[in-house]
């Protein structure tokens, strides 16, 4: 098929949209409500193009053979800005800071001040873990298509009519009302920050400031490959030392590693595993890192319970060590101690608050908030020089870094299951079936002449596939985030669809360098459950590193009656 | 009235008879096109679902008449709903579709009582397994649009889709589906049957400043004159407009009612719904009324018709007041024509019609409020 594209002859083969022949040819197109994985519903119509004269989105519309299209004349340019002035929010800041998805857009375009008055009055929602402010939104509804298409949760849909048209819960509930698994997909894929993460800085910067207090910070693996996005680096770039160190600059008493916490979840889990394949326990065991996921199962997958883990997830027990262990052999009283971990997620937040996690986090930063701390505090990010993580809780293994790629709990929990189980060593550390981007991965290992099969999935959409079909595996790890997370709600917002992928193959690299790759050769964790943990799976242990779950209404917030 | 005429089974009998392919051919020789306004042949819509294959299909006859000043599909419901049942059963049997939906306007849940019984018993009558359910609109307009009655069907909001793919191809639950008017589908039982069928003869919803408001069935061709004696104005007529979307232009007695003169005028000609306005009234009203009214019955889906409207609807309110100024009209023209090129759907595509033509034919309506303060 041959069509003209500003004056240029192209050959297209008639499945592609006028986007995707404009994208080959390198013409930049403003796109707001498109995203690559969805469905183009066209709401936004910011992506005009003139094709045969008239006005088209370019997302959703397929060329005719013999069309000739015009990207940049004035009617189309002019005809793109009128609605982003239509929907401009009075709200919107475009600051240096946040440098929001519209501010490029705007940029783009060349925006000036809107003809009209504001119509918005929304009272903005301060949830638990996440915050809505509608009078930003501008109703282009990724959050929603996110929200059911991908995560398979829906519970933010469009309410109301016309220009009262707005996204909410169904029947205008908040968001903290209803049954939402707070996995933040909605904030990473917002143009405008219509939605964030439920800000812990300021309770953070407070405890910084109590001299009585003695503030531990923990960082997650999926961050160290993506902070540096916030300071102008490439995605991927791996910034270990120099997080480290901001930290250090940011007031912190210590900086420890979840890395390491992530070594003892696997000593635990593949422990529990093992025992359970060889009590006849409960089959598939499904992983419980992901507090997602938690929320996902206690809100629609009941029958599950039987089949998680019972380990919390690695920055909860490095948490509670921190304010058991550490304290101890610092000797410091543990209610001196604030403990804020970094991380990729917003669902972290809800789960520190959780009864049942005994406070062994008291404060949760994102890692676009930890990026938002170390420019407060004028650091500059990305000349420091690198750093050490503090000892004891500092040492971790490669094992512990892949857990923030999807797959990457499993292939740790295998090396360590198969060595421990067999004591022999296992022969390939990579396990390359369940390593890339596809949405549910799967793979076996001969284990004492038992061929078990594992199997992973990320998203919310994939995990219900998977669980449709749990019968197959012994091992199953769930990740709410679609690639994990190195893609988590808490992530820096990105635009290349390349990123995830970049931030995934940073984490693998990391591993690949260091000199210890098993959870259970890291001498901290030998040292651990030598000295105070006893054995994995002690009473002690399931003490401080085990929990149990609360079963949730299907479609409000509230916890069922037991 | 030629929609008045009961075909009493014996179309439905006939179609058996001579089979599907038959009955597109007759179809579509008789110059049966959809009168729901947009006047796509039906033989042909018919054809793409027959052609389709797929394990189901269904029908949708569209009641959501919700088009302001257009009352024609209520009248042939009161009227002569033993042949709209037949109508659909055709349709199903040539398609080959088992389910059909009857759409109902959500404020016409007065007719449906009496309508579902004629259902009943015309598909007794009919020996046949095809069903038809009565599925009663929530009151939007836009789910008079076809693409948002699929979806309001199915349970989800009433919003329009983005077509390709068309109804007829991909529609209810993905299953090719066949959406026609109320009065397509009864014109179809009749034009099988009928040797006089004439394709010429439409309803005409007349109102507005007129004494004998009501359904007309005229032919097209009819001139403007005649419509007006048979209706009888109550005072010196200045404008007509058809349907809101229609935008609103002088009168003009000499025009001749038919496809081609309304599309002439620059706007869709709707299901010949005329509206009379005489010389007591500001257009600057009408206009409000108009507006306010797409201000409501946007779905919310797109930017320009969300956003849009209700700046129209502000501007006209400012208008009125006697605040507006040169710059606001100028923006408002901009943006009326701006919604009407960059909607989704049929409801933006002309919600800005009456701005337009008001401005262009009534400029001194805008000016009165001016002068008043």
């Amino acid at each position: 098929m041959k069509i003209k594209v500003d004056g240029k002859n192209v050959e297209t083969n008639g499945k592609e949209t006028i986007l995707d022949v404009c994208n080959k040819l390198n013409i930049e197109i403003p796109t707001l409500c498109f995203h690559k994985n969805l469905f183009p519903e066209a709401r936004c119509r910011v992506c005009l193009v003139e094709m045969d004269g008239k006005l088209v989105t370019s997302c959703s519309t397929k060329p005719r053979n013999g069309a000739k299209i015009i990207t940049n004349n004035e009617h189309v340019l002019k005809a793109r800005k009128r609605n982003l002035e239509l929907m401009q929010p009075e709200t919107l800041v475009c600051s240096k800071e946040d440098d929001n998805e519209i501010c490029q857009i705007y940029k783009q375009v060349g925006m000036d001040d809107s003809r009209f008055d504001q119509i918005k009055e929304y009272h903005p929602e301060l949830g638990d873990a996440i915050v809505r402010d509608e009078n930003k939104c501008i109703n282009c509804g990724r959050c929603v298509q996110v929200c059911g298409e991908i995560q398979n949760v829906y519970a933010i849909g469009f309410q109301g009519r016309a220009h009262n048209e707005h996204v909410a819960p169904f029947g205008n509930k908040k968001l903290s009302e209803v049954a939402c698994i707070k996995c933040g997909q909605c904030i990473i894929n917002c143009p405008v920050g219509a939605i964030s993460e439920r800000s812990h800085i300021k309770e953070t910067e407070v405890a910084l400031n109590d001299p009585k207090k003695h503030v531990v910070v923990q960082t997650a693996p999926a961050i160290r490959s993506s902070v540096g996005e916030l300071f102008g680096m490439s995605a991927g770039s791996l910034v270990t030392g120099k997080m480290v160190a901001a930290l250090r600059r940011c007031g912190f008493d210590k900086v420890f590693d979840v890395n390491l916490g992530a070594d003892i979840t696997i000593m635990e889990e593949s422990s529990e595993f093992l025992r359970r394949v060889k009590e006849g326990g409960t089959l598939p065991m499904i992983t419980t890192c992901c507090p997602g996921w938690i929320l996902y199962m206690e809100h629609f997958h009941h029958e599950l319970v039987p089949n998680m883990s019972t380990c919390k997830s690695p920055h909860e027990m490095l948490g509670m060590l921190t304010k058991t262990y550490y304290a101890k052999e610092a000797g410091i009283n543990p209610k001196d101690i604030v403990v804020v971990s970094i991380m990729p997620c917003t669902a972290k937040k809800f789960e520190s608050q959780r009864p049942e996690m005994k406070s062994g986090v008291d404060y949760v930063l994102t890692t676009r908030e930890l990026g938002r701390l170390i420019k407060r505090k004028n650091i500059d990010f990305v000349s420091l020089q690198d750093e050490k993580f503090d000892e004891p809780l500092g040492i971790s293994t490669g094992a512990g870094t892949i857990f923030g790629a999807s797959g990457g709990v499993m292939e740790a929990a295998l090396r360590t299951a198969y060595e421990l189980a067999t004591g022999k060593v296992v022969e390939k550390l990579e396990f390359d079936q369940i390593r890339g981007d596809k949405g549910i991965k799967e793979g076996s290992i001969n284990i004492n002449g038992t061929e078990i099969k594992f199997a992973v999935a990320s998203g919310g959409k994939n995990m219900e596939k998977l669980i449709k079909n749990k019968e197959k595996y012994h091992f199953i790890e769930m990740m709410a985030c679609p690639g994990g997370c190195v893609n988590g709600g808490g992530q820096p917002i990105y635009s290349d669809p390349e990123t995830v992928q970049q931030r995934m193959e940073a984490l693998y690299e990391d591993d690949k360098n260091k000199p210890l790759r098993k959870s259970h050769e890291n001498p901290i964790v030998q040292k651990l459950y030598k000295e105070f943990l006893g054995n994995p799976n002690s009473k002690k242990s399931h003490k401080l590193l085990h929990t149990y779950y609360t079963l949730r209404d299907r479609f409000e917030a509230k916890e069922l009656k037991k | 009235m030629q929609i008045n005429k009961k075909t009493n089974l014996k179309a439905w009998k006939r179609a058996q008879e001579i089979g599907p392919n038959k009955i597109l051919k007759i179809l579509d020789k008789k110059g049966l096109v959809g009168r729901g306004g947009a006047a796509f042949p039906t033989a042909r819509k018919w054809g793409f679902a027959k052609d389709a294959k797929a394990d189901r299909k269904f029908v949708i006859c569209n009641a959501d008449e919700g088009e302001p000043g257009t009352f024609k599909d209520k009248s042939i419901f009161q009227n002569n709903g033993e042949t709209i049942v037949e109508g659909i059963l055709i349709a199903a049997y040539t398609v080959g579709a088992k389910r059909c939906f009857v759409y109902l306007r959500g404020e016409y849940e007065y007719l449906r009582k009496k309508f579902e019984k004629q259902i009943k018993d015309v598909l007794k009558k009919a020996k046949t397994d095809i069903t038809i359910e009565v599925v009663r609109g929530a009151g939007a307009y836009v789910c008079g649009e076809e693409t948002a009655i699929i979806q309001s069907i199915m349970g989800y909001r009433g919003q329009s889709q983005y077509k390709p793919p068309y109804p007829p191809v991909e529609g209810l639950w993905g299953k090719p589906t066949v959406v026609n008017n109320v009065e397509t589908l009864t014109c179809a039982a009749q034009a099988l049957i009928f040797d006089d069928w004439d394709p010429n003869l439409r309803l005409f919803s007349v109102s507005g400043n007129v004494t004998k408001p009501g359904v007309y069935e005229l032919p097209l061709g009819v001139s403007m004159k005649k419509l007006v004696e048979i209706v009888q104005p109550k005072n010196k007529l200045k404008a007509m407009s058809f349907g809101c979307f229609g935008g609103i232009m002088p009168i003009d007695y000499d025009m001749i009612i038919n496809n081609e003169t309304i599309c002439k005028e620059d706007c869709s000609h709707g299901a010949y719904t005329i509206i009379l306005i005489d010389e007591k009234q500001n257009i600057v009203d009408i206009c409000l009324s108009i507006a306010r009214f797409y201000t409501y019955e946007s779905c919310g889906k797109c930017t320009p018709c969300r956003e849009g409207t209700i700046r129209l609807l502000n501007l006209l309110k400012k208008v009125k007041k006697g605040q507006a100024t040169k710059k606001d009209l100028k923006i408002m023209d901009e943006f009326a024509r701006h919604i009407q090129e960059t909607s989704l759907c049929g409801l933006g595509q002309t919600a800005g019609n009456h701005i337009i033509t008001a401005l262009e034919h009534f400029p001194k309506d805008f000016e009165v409020f001016r002068h008043e303060n």
